[in-house]
């Protein structure tokens, strides 16, 4: 056995759970509550207990998976920071997963499902995936930011029924019912946030180069190298509102990028 | 003061201390029956007359160490009494094999709560109406594991602990490691200067993003510049405050994570406090009692510090910090950012008697000061000359204006030294850097014979040495944080503390 910890704080939910890399089906202990601006002060003790309920000693820890986001900004730097000292701390790699993945990951019945965020400022992020018969969860379309209008009516214009979830829904499911009509269903609030079960599966059901299954088939030093805790950033999807009034009046891309920081525009952006 | 074992022939002392301690004490009878029993330590404090000052007993059990009971002498608190103690309980059940101590307090008792706390305890649960003669919540309390932190301590006192610390109160990403409180092995501070430089000021949410970036390889950085692995550590030093909230965040965050992987301590150091320390580092003889003008582009005050931890703010800045002050004005006279270098440049071309800025509250008969009506003053001045069709003389406005700013610094910072009588004046903070302001007080003060410390300018910006520096007394003194805690971006310098009185 290879216990990992997984810990998502993207939205007013701290999860957290133990995995086992050698056994994608296992989670070993998990712990999930609301914990509205409070994740910083609850997350490293639910860690702690979680894992006293594995019986699993922190010095044991093979790996770390850490929500991404997109969500609160505060709140998934919460869990990255967190996660970036635990993984660097014991020299284990840490790896990363949407935050939306593992919302998904909570609807068990075939098919498309939506997953809207909250994204405050009347916007949501939203993300598309199909779960297919055998209950593994695809991912359809990249992490954003927009109006619930237009992530509804994207959604609507596939003419298929799916399932609506999310944080977002809080705020704006009006606008949901609306635009997809009776070909969506919408999921049950408390299945909205992520849980600790959901962040093992949305861990192991990423497929990029420093995901949990790339790493899982390495050896402990040559995944350090490649999931190292330097590596992983949050996705924020919006720039700081500093840099998106910039880049609108100067009518350049506000493209986030990999860092969230898009820095001094090209030819000097001093005023 | 002197810990040693408790007998029977104390409990007369014990029990005056057990009834002015609390609403139901215990009975003699309880004690003796403590006493006598083997898996308890129970151990007293006394002066140096040979008088018990204080006690606590400690019940050692499979499930870790209870605290069983606490208390120090009314007129002895607020010393270190109780966290001594503390610590020497916790030692005695270590070397009876427990891995942690557990306690109940009741949640009304605030100074008992406040030492646990400031000892790394985390709040684990609540007892509603545990204590039936008041009625009181308690709440059960877990120490982190006390092995690490009380080796950290016992290094601490042999001035050999390795501290790593880090800092992100604000846009540089820095990290140290240092030895003994004093043996500077490594500081690493990332600037990030040039992704707020356009904006005239610190975006709390473009640093924030930056810190989450940067730390990791900044850390590794300075362990890799002092040749130490995170196994040669003894404990982890981070800012908790003040500074900006989601900044502050990413450091508290990672730091947390760091020291509950590795079972290190934790230690939450003051940035202001860190300032103070600075100067410590740079002139190891300073001692307190010393004044302190802290200037820097979040902060401007004057601090009386009667000995190292202890400190009483005299008077700080009504409205703007000193650099935010130089930031504003640079940024309306087009120099760029940062304003404090641009600003002090062109005022040595110019003439500081060409424009007769105010100088607010010099006669206000206290120790504050006002910067944001000197700015208004400035962008009143411009405005005008602009409508008269004249040419600005940058030169002249930079030096006018720094001189505004210099003179009531000084007029202050002298006014508290030789109202409190002290020797020594350190300057700390950015701002230090300003030649004019550091020349002009060096010599206001030394006319009353008062010496100026200011430390060289990568000790006076921000950095994590400083840092490292205040977590070295903070080991001795036992202060510790645990892993519930939070960033706190208003965080006072800390005054008189250490526990009062304690139920458990």
């Amino acid at each position: 056995m290879r216990p990992f910890v997984a810990l998502d704080t993207a939205t007013e939910h701290v999860a957290v759970a133990v995995g086992d890399l050698d056994d994608p089906a296992a989670v070993l202990a998990s712990e999930a509550f609301e914990a509205p601006r409070a994740a910083n002060e609850v997350l490293l003790r639910a860690i702690e207990e979680i894992l006293a309920q594995a019986g699993i000693a922190v010095g044991e820890v093979a790996a770390v998976a850490c929500g991404r986001g997109p969500g609160s900004f505060t709140g998934v730097r919460i869990a990255v920071a967190t996660a970036k000292g635990l993984a660097h701390g014991l020299r284990v790699p840490l790896v990363g997963f949407g935050t939306s993945d593992a919302v998904a990951h909570r609807i068990q019945q075939a098919g498309l499902i939506g997953v809207a965020t909250d994204a405050m400022r009347g916007e949501v992020y939203p993300a598309l995936f199909r779960v297919d018969d055998r209950g593994s969860v695809a991912r359809l379309s990249r992490d954003r930011v927009t109006t619930p209008e237009e992530a509804a009516g994207e959604w609507a214009a596939l003419g298929e029924e799916l399932v609506v979830t999310g944080t977002g829904l809080r705020k704006h499911r009006a606008v949901f019912e609306r635009v997809l009509g009776p070909s969506a269903a919408f999921a049950e609030e408390p299945l909205w946030a992520p849980d600790g079960p959901s962040l093992v599966a949305a861990a192991w059901s990423c497929r990029d180069e420093r995901s949990l299954r790339a790493i899982a088939e390495t050896d402990r030093r040559e995944a350090f190298e490649r999931a190292h805790p330097q590596l992983l950033l949050p996705i924020y999807t919006r720039l700081s509102d500093a840099e998106e009034a910039e880049r609108r009046r100067a009518a350049l891309p506000r493209d986030p990028g990999a860092t969230g920081v898009a820095g001094p525009p090209e030819g000097g952006g001093v005023r | 003061m002197r810990i040693r074992s408790m007998g029977e022939r104390d409990l007369p002392a014990v029990m005056a201390i057990e009834r002015a301690s609390f609403a139901a004490p215990w009975s003699e009878a309880q004690f003796r029956d403590e006493i006598a029993r083997d898996d308890r330590v129970w151990l007293a404090a006394e002066d140096e007359t040979g008088a018990v000052v204080g006690f606590g007993g400690i019940w050692v059990a499979s499930d870790g160490a209870h605290l069983m009971d606490l208390a120090v002498s009314p007129n002895r608190r607020g010393c270190g009494t109780g966290r001594a103690l503390l610590w020497a309980l916790a030692e005695a059940a270590a070397q009876r094999g427990a891995e942690r101590v557990t306690l109940e307090v009741a949640q009304s008792n605030r100074d008992a709560l406040g030492l646990y706390l400031s000892s790394g305890f985390d709040v684990a649960g609540v007892r509603r109406g545990y204590y039936a003669e008041t009625g009181d919540d308690a709440l059960v309390l877990w120490s982190r594991p006390i092995r690490s932190h009380l080796a950290a301590i016992a290094a601490a006192r042999e001035r050999r602990e390795m501290v790593l610390a880090i800092e992100t109160s604000c846009d540089e990403t820095a990290a140290a490691v240092m030895r003994g409180g004093c043996e500077l092995l490594s500081s690493v501070v990332a600037s990030q200067v040039d992704f707020h430089a356009r904006f005239g000021g610190v975006v709390p949410e473009i640093a924030s993003r930056k810190h989450t970036e940067a730390i990791v390889g900044v850390v590794d950085e300075a362990l890799e510049q002092a040749g130490v692995g995170f196994e040669d550590l003894h404990a982890v030093a981070v800012t908790q405050g003040p500074g900006l909230v989601g900044t502050l965040v990413v450091g508290l965050a990672y730091a947390k994570g760091l020291a509950f992987a590795r079972n290190l301590p934790l230690v939450g150091v003051n940035h202001l406090e860190g300032h103070l320390y600075a100067a410590r580092l740079h002139d190891p003889a300073l001692e307190p009692p010393f004044v302190a003008l802290v200037v820097s582009g979040g902060h401007t005050m004057l601090v009386h510090v009667p000995e190292w931890g202890r400190h009483r703010v005299l008077g700080r800045t009504l409205d703007d910090a000193a650099g935010e002050a130089f930031d504003k004005v640079a940024k309306l006279l087009g120099l760029g950012y940062p304003g404090g270098p641009a600003i002090s440049r062109l005022a040595a071309e110019g003439d500081p008697d060409a424009i007769p800025f105010p100088r607010a509250m010099l006669r206000s008969g206290d120790l504050d000061v006002s910067l944001s009506g000197l700015k208004t003053a400035v962008l009143q001045y411009v405005q005008r000359e602009r409508a008269a069709g004249r040419e600005l003389h940058l030169p002249n406005i930079a030096a006018s204006f720094q001189a505004a700013v210099v003179d009531v610094q000084v007029a202050k910072t002298v006014r508290a030294a030789t109202k409190h009588g002290v020797r020594s004046v350190v300057m700390a903070g950015g701002v230090a850097a300003n030649a004019a302001l550091r020349e002009a007080l060096r010599a206001a003060l030394a006319e009353h014979d008062v010496r100026l410390v200011v430390p060289p300018m990568a000790l006076c910006t921000d950095n994590a040495a400083m840092i490292a520096a205040v977590a070295h007394d903070e080991i001795v003194r036992g202060r510790f944080l645990g892993l519930s805690v939070d960033a706190d971006p208003t965080m006072h310098l800390r005054g008189a503390d250490e526990s009062r009185h304690v139920r458990i």
